[in-house]
């Protein structure tokens, strides 16, 4: 397991603390599990995602990674509507461990509040949680 | 791996559920992770429990790897249960150690990889105490002995808080076993405590008692735990 101060914390993204990343992209944002949360979880051998169209609430389980015998819910750390999933997880989930915050993305929402990000933790709140 | 466990000494009881209903403990394990998710100071629960028999199958499934029908287990009374765990399909009944740990993961700092590597690791200490010699297994987790499997673990993730566990074969028919492809592996077969004394020609009845109080003992290591134990939920 890595050290915190190893782990791998881009400062363009924000942080839930739930441990996914949000990045905006123009009018939307991209969702993936961070570094921390690929390295708690092991090596992932599958990732169960929503469908292009749905719509969460802040907070809403979204899906699921299961590593080594482990089933856990992921969350979507803002509210919208599913615009594109990454369906190259279907073939290859170990992206989400190789690349989490590149190829192993999980899901891109359109938010239903632009607020919402700003509300999440930059990577000094998080990494402050973390050690909290 | 080296199994990295907070520092900090957590505590938790240890409830005996006894014989119970396999979708019951199910529900009731699901009531004990909300009111965690609710009241996060809430202690961490360990449940025993012996299931009556019944198939379940891993959050992806495993239906496929029943080898008999839907009828012959009707006629035997036994249910095939889809659940939210990972891992494939397999079997409880009387006669296995299920330990289900409610634990809050996030707040212990134990990660999920260490957590079941550390449920393996109480399954091999217990073996070790009734001196057999059982092993992980890089096809597949959980706990072996040879080419046979004894022990199994498959947990789910909600809020950080771990619900399922493992279960160990000590003395159950392994018929029903039989009638599955455990954990989706091909000519794999299953053992038990008892088997495997047997085939060391060691005659001595093992105790479910004496089981609890090893993966008490155990888990108490291995997650440096204090476990209070209680036998009334």
């Amino acid at each position: 397991m890595k050290e915190i101060d190893d782990l791998n914390l881009p400062d363009n993204v924000k942080y839930s603390k739930d441990h996914e990343w949000a990045k905006q992209e123009g009018a939307i944002v991209s969702i993936g599990i961070n570094d921390y949360a690929q390295d708690q979880l092991g090596e992932i051998v599958f990732v169960e995602l929503p469908e292009v169209g749905d719509t969460f609430e802040e907070g809403d389980e979204f899906g699921s990674v299961e590593s080594v015998k482990a089933v856990s819910e992921i969350y979507l750390p803002i509210g919208g509507e599913i615009v594109e999933i990454n369906d190259a997880l279907e073939d290859a989930p170990e992206l989400v461990n190789d690349s989490c915050y590149d190829k192993g993305w999980l899901v891109k929402v359109k938010p239903e509040d632009d607020s919402q990000i700003g509300d999440l933790m930059n990577k000094a709140a998080y990494l402050a949680m973390l050690k909290g | 791996m080296s199994v990295r466990i907070n520092q900090k000494k957590r505590s938790a009881v240890f409830i005996d559920l006894k014989t119970f209903e396999y979708k019951r403990a199910l529900d009731f394990q699901l009531k004990v992770v909300q009111s965690k998710i609710d009241k996060p100071l809430t202690e961490d629960k360990i449940f025993f429990v012996e299931h009556p028999c019944v198939f379940t199958l891993g959050k992806r499934g495993g239906k496929e790897n029943l080898s008999v029908s839907q009828d012959f287990l009707m006629s035997k009374n036994i249910e095939v249960i889809q659940t939210e765990r990972g891992g494939n399909i397999t079997c409880h009944c009387s006669g296995q150690a299920v330990l289900y740990p409610i634990v809050d993961l996030e707040r212990s700092k134990i990660s999920v990889k260490d957590f079941v590597h550390g449920l393996e690791e109480i399954m091999l200490r217990t073996a070790k105490d009734f001196h057999i010699d059982a092993d992980r297994d890089i096809r597949n987790h959980g706990l072996w002995v040879g080419n046979a499997k004894i022990g199994s673990v498959g947990i789910s993730i909600k809020k950080g808080i771990s619900f399922h566990g493992l279960a160990m074969n000590i003395n159950p028919d392994l018929e029903p076993f039989s009638w599955i492809i455990p954990c989706g592996i091909k000519n794999i077969s299953m053992t038990s405590v008892k088997k495997e004394l047997t085939a060391q020609n060691i005659k001595k009845d093992i105790s479910m008692n004496q089981i609890k109080d090893a993966y008490i003992k155990h888990f108490s290591k291995v997650f440096n735990y204090s476990i209070i134990k209680k036998n009334e939920t």
